[in-house]
C-alpha cells in the first residue's frame, strides 16, 4: 500500500473531506486488496459480521392481479416493471397485497412514479400516500442518476412515509459511477429515506464491466457513502460469485436472491442454503431479513461446520 | 504459531510446513491471504506482465473407462454420442488455431480402449509433418499410464515413444487432489493413485519434457489435503523443477455422478492465494476464469495469479458440467490491463511471444467456445479402422467397417 492510499483512508477513517486529489488515488488505486482492506474496516465498524439478504419473489405489475401460489421461503413480494397509471399501480398493490399475508410488498422505479405524475412533486406526494395506504411497503428503487435534485424528493418521500430500499447508479458504469458514488456521497439527507445503496448496475453481456470495476466501485461507496447504512450488491443480477467477493469489499447486503429455485434448472441446494453457505464461507453470519430489513433469522460460521 | 508470525514468515521468504499452511488457511482473512500472494506475485513478476497463451483446448475422445464420478464429460464404451476426432478434423482444428494466433493445441481425452499407442505415434507425426512449429501440449499422466497399461510398454518408453512422434510437453490433468483416500472416493484411484501421477511426472521431466501441474478442488477433500497436495507438488518441483506452472479450480458438479454443489468464489480465490505461498518454487499460477468466469478469473490476479491461462477457443469437459464462461484474446487482454497490467503473449515454457496478436490484424470477435463435436454427429474416422480395438464395441465397429469400407468415411 503506498503512502498517498493510507493518507486517503486515514482521512477517511477521521471523517475528513477529500480533495480532487485523494478522489484520484481512490479511483486510480490498482491495490485492489488494500482497498477492499479499507472497506471492509468501515463496513465492520457499521456491520459488525453480519450479511443480510432477502428472497425476494417478482411480480410483474400487469400480472399482478392474477392469483397463484407464493413460494413459501419469500421475504419480499415486489411489484416489477412500469405501471400504465396510477390507478394501475394501486390496484396492483391492493391486489398482491391480498394474498401476499405478513410478506411485505414493495414496488416501483420512483423515476416511474414521477413520470405518472407528471413530474410534480405534489402529485407524487399524494400517489405515495395512496400506494402506502394500499399497502406499499416500501418503494423498490430510485437511480440516483435520475435524480438531478434529490433533496426535494426525499422530503416527499420523508413526507409520505414511505422510504426507498435502494438507492441505485440506474444506468451507468466505469468513471461515470464512480463520479455518481461521490456525488451520492454529498446527499446528506439520503440515508432517512434510502435503507441501502446500491454501486453496481446489473450485469449486461452487451456492455460487460471487469471483476476489478466492480469491486472497486462497490469498497469506493463503502468508503465514501456514509450516509446511508447498508451498500447492496444484487444476487441474480451480479451472480454470486461477485456477489459474494463484494462482501468482504464492502457490501453488507444481498438482494434478489430467488425465493424458488427455476423448475428447470435441478438446482442441488435451495437458493436459501445456497446464499448462506456462500455468505459464511466469506466469513460472515447470514442474516435473512423481510422486504421491511426485519430480521428474519440468523445463521453463522457454527452451523455450517 | 500465530496467523502474525507465519504471516511474517511468508514476507520474508521463507518456506511454510504443511501445519503452518493450513492455519494460515483457516485463520487467515481473505484479504491477508491475497496480500501475502500478492507480495509474492511482485517478487516473482516484478515487470507488472501478466502472461496468455492462444492455444485451443481439444478433447480428442469422450470415451473412457476410467468412469471419475466428479466426470460429466466422459462417455462409457459403446455409447451412442461416443466419440473420436479424426486427423481431418484436427486439422481443421490448428488451421482455424493458426488463424487466431494460436502456437498449441492442448490436447486430452478418455481412456479408450480402442485407441492404442500407435493411433497417438501417427497422430503426432501427422500433425508435426503438416505443422512443424506447432506445439503438442498433450496427455496426462493418467493417459500416459492408460497407454502403457494398454500396450504393456513400460511409461518411460511410452514417453520416449510419444516425444520421437512429436509431444512436446505434458498438461497436468488428472491430479484431482494427490491424496488417495480422496481419489478413491472419487474413484479416480484406479487411473492412477497420487503416488502413480507424481511418478509419471517424475518420467516426463526426467525425459527432458517441462508440464504443467493442476489441482481440482472442492469435491471430498479437507483442507488438510488441499495442503498436501500441494506440498506433494513443491517436492517433486524441487527436485525436478519440470513444472511451469500451476493451475486450480474448482469442482463442477452439474451433470455429474458425484453431485454436491461448487465451491465459492471466496473459496477459490483463498485456496489460489494459498497455492501461490506454499507453491515457492512454482514461477507461474494461471487464473481458471473458464470455471470461474471472466470477473473472478481477473480478480485471480490480486490473489496470486500471473497468467490468464489459455484463450482457449474450444472447450468440452468444463461446459459439460455446465459452464459456458468464453473470453477471446481481447477479453482477456481488457481484462489485464483493466486491472493495470501489461498483457503478453507466451508459449508454453512461459517465452513471451509479443504484444497481442488481434491488434497485430483483424480477428472476429469470439462470443462462445467451440466443440469438439457436434451434437448428433456421430461420424466414425475413416482411420481409426486401421488400429486393433479392444473393446466389444470396438471390434464390432472394426468388423462393420471393414465389411461396409463405404461407412465412415469421415470425410
Amino acid at each position: 500500500m503506498n503512502d498517498d492510499f493510507s493518507s486517503v483512508t486515514q482521512k477517511i477513517a477521521d471523517g475528513a473531506a477529500l480533495d480532487e486529489r485523494d478522489w484520484q488515488t481512490l479511483i486510480d488505486t490498482h491495490d485492489l486488496i488494500a482497498l477492499g482492506v479499507a472497506a471492509d474496516d468501515v463496513r465492520r465498524r457499521r456491520h459488525a459480521d453480519r450479511v443480510t439478504f432477502v428472497q425476494v419473489v417478482d411480480v410483474p405489475v400487469e400480472t399482478a392481479a392474477n392469483g397463484g401460489t407464493l413460494p413459501d421461503q419469500a421475504g419480499e413480494l415486489r411489484l416489477t416493471g412500469r405501471p400504465a397509471s396510477v390507478a394501475a399501480a394501486v390496484a396492483a398493490v391492493r391486489a398482491v397485497v391480498a394474498r401476499a399475508g405478513s410478506v411485505p410488498v414493495t414496488g416501483f422505479a420512483l423515476e416511474d412514479l414521477q413520470g405518472l405524475c407528471g413530474h410534480e412533486l405534489g402529485r407524487l406526494g399524494e400517489v405515495l400516500l395512496e400506494l402506502r395506504e394500499a399497502g406499499l411497503a416500501l418503494v423498490t428503487e430510485a437511480a440516483a442518476d435520475t435524480l438531478t435534485d434529490p433533496e426535494p424528493v426525499f422530503d416527499v418521500l420523508r413526507t409520505s412515509g414511505l422510504t426507498l430500499a435502494r438507492l441505485t447508479v440506474g444506468d451507468v458504469a466505469g468513471q461515470a459511477a464512480f463520479s455518481l458514488v461521490r456525488r451520492v456521497a454529498t446527499w446528506d439527507g439520503a440515508g432517512t429515506v434510502c435503507r441501502a445503496f446500491a454501486p453496481l448496475r446489473p450485469a449486461e453481456p452487451s456492455r460487460p464491466t471487469t471483476g476489478y470495476s466492480d469491486l472497486r466501485q462497490v469498497a469506493l461507496a463503502r468508503l465514501l457513502v456514509d450516509n446511508i447504512d447498508s451498500i447492496q450488491v444484487d444476487w441474480a443480477g451480479h451472480g454470486p460469485k461477485l456477489a459474494q467477493v463484494a462482501l468482504t469489499f464492502g457490501a453488507d447486503d444481498v438482494d434478489a436472491v430467488p425465493a424458488a429455485a427455476p423448475d428447470d434448472l435441478g438446482w442441488r441446494r435451495s437458493p436459501r442454503e445456497e446464499i448462506r453457505r456462500n455468505i459464511v464461507a466469506a466469513g460472515f453470519a447470514a442474516v435473512r431479513r423481510n422486504g421491511r430489513f426485519e430480521t428474519l433469522d440468523v445463521h453463522d460460521r457454527s452451523e455450517h461446520e | 504459531m500465530t496467523v502474525e508470525s507465519t504471516a511474517e514468515k511468508v514476507l520474508a521468504g521463507g518456506r511454510l510446513s504443511g501445519e503452518e499452511a493450513l492455519e494460515l488457511y483457516v485463520a487467515a482473512p481473505t484479504s491477508l491471504l491475497g496480500r501475502l500472494a500478492d507480495t509474492i506475485r511482485v517478487r516473482k513478476h516484478p515487470t507488472g506482465v501478466v502472461t496468455y497463451i492462444i492455444d485451443r483446448n481439444v478433447n480428442y475422445t469422450n470415451v473412457c473407462v476410467a468412469r471419475c464420478s466428479f466426470c460429466a464429460f466422459y462417455r462409457p464404451v459403446g455409447a451412442d454420442d461416443g466419440y473420436v476426432l479424426g486427423f481431418d478434423e484436427l486439422f481443421r482444428k490448428i488451421d482455424e488455431t493458426l488463424a487466431v494466433g494460436g502456437v498449441q493445441l492442448l490436447l486430452q481425452g478418455g481412456h479408450n480402449p480402442d485407441l492404442p499407442l500407435e493411433w497417438y505415434e501417427d497422430l503426432f507425426g501427422a500433425i508435426k509433418a503438416r505443422y512443424p512449429d506447432f506445439k503438442l501440449h498433450a496427455l496426462s499422466p493418467p493417459e500416459l499410464l492408460h497407454l502403457s497399461r494398454l500396450s504393456q510398454q513400460p511409461v518411460p518408453v511410452v514417453v520416449d515413444r510419444l516425444v520421437r512422434a512429436g509431444l512436446d510437453s505434458v498438461p497436468g490433468g488428472g491430479a484431482e487432489i494427490l491424496v488417495d483416500r480422496v481419489r478413491r472416493l472419487l474413484h479416480c484411484d484406479s487411473k492412477a493413485t497420487a503416488d502413480e501421477w507424481l511418478s509419471v511426472m517424475r518420467v516426463v521431466h526426467r525425459a527432458g519434457l517441462r508440464s504443467t501441474a493442476t489441482m481440482m478442488y472442492g469435491s471430498v477433500e479437507r483442507l488438510e489435503e488441499r495442503v498436501e497436495h500441494l506440498c506433494r507438488l513443491r517436492e517433486l518441483q524441487d527436485e525436478t523443477a519440470g513444472f511451469t506452472a500451476f493451475i486450480t479450480w474448482s469442482y463442477q458438479p452439474p451433470n455429474t455422478e458425484l453431485g454436491g454443489a461448487e465451491a465459492t468464489g471466496i473459496d477459490y480465490l483463498r485456496t489460489l492465494a494459498l497455492s501461490r505461498i506454499v507453491l515457492d518454487n512454482f514461477d507461474n499460477l494461471q487464473a481458471s476464469w473458464v470455471t470461474q468466469g471472466g470477473k473472478v478469473g481477473q480478480l485471480s490476479l490480486a490473489f496470486g495469479a500471473n497468467d490468464m491461462g489459455s484463450v482457449m477457443i474450444e472447450e468440452n469437459v468444463v461446459r459439460a458440467a455446465g459452464a459456458e464462461y468464453c473470453m477471446d484474446e481481447a477479453e482477456i487482454v481488457r481484462n489485464i490491463e483493466d486491472a493495470g497490467f501489461a498483457a503478453k503473449r507466451r508459449n508454453m515454457v512461459y517465452d513471451v511471444m509479443g504484444d497481442p496478436f488481434f491488434r497485430e490484424r483483424s480477428i472476429p470477435r469470439r462470443t462462445e467456445l467451440a466443440v469438439a463435436r457436434l451434437a448428433g454427429d456421430t461420424t466414425v474416422p475413416a482411420e481409426v479402422s486401421r488400429y486393433p480395438a479392444r473393446s466389444r464395441p470396438g471390434k464390432e465397429q472394426r468388423r462393420q467397417a471393414a465389411q461396409q469400407p463405404e461407412l465412415g468415411t469421415g470425410d
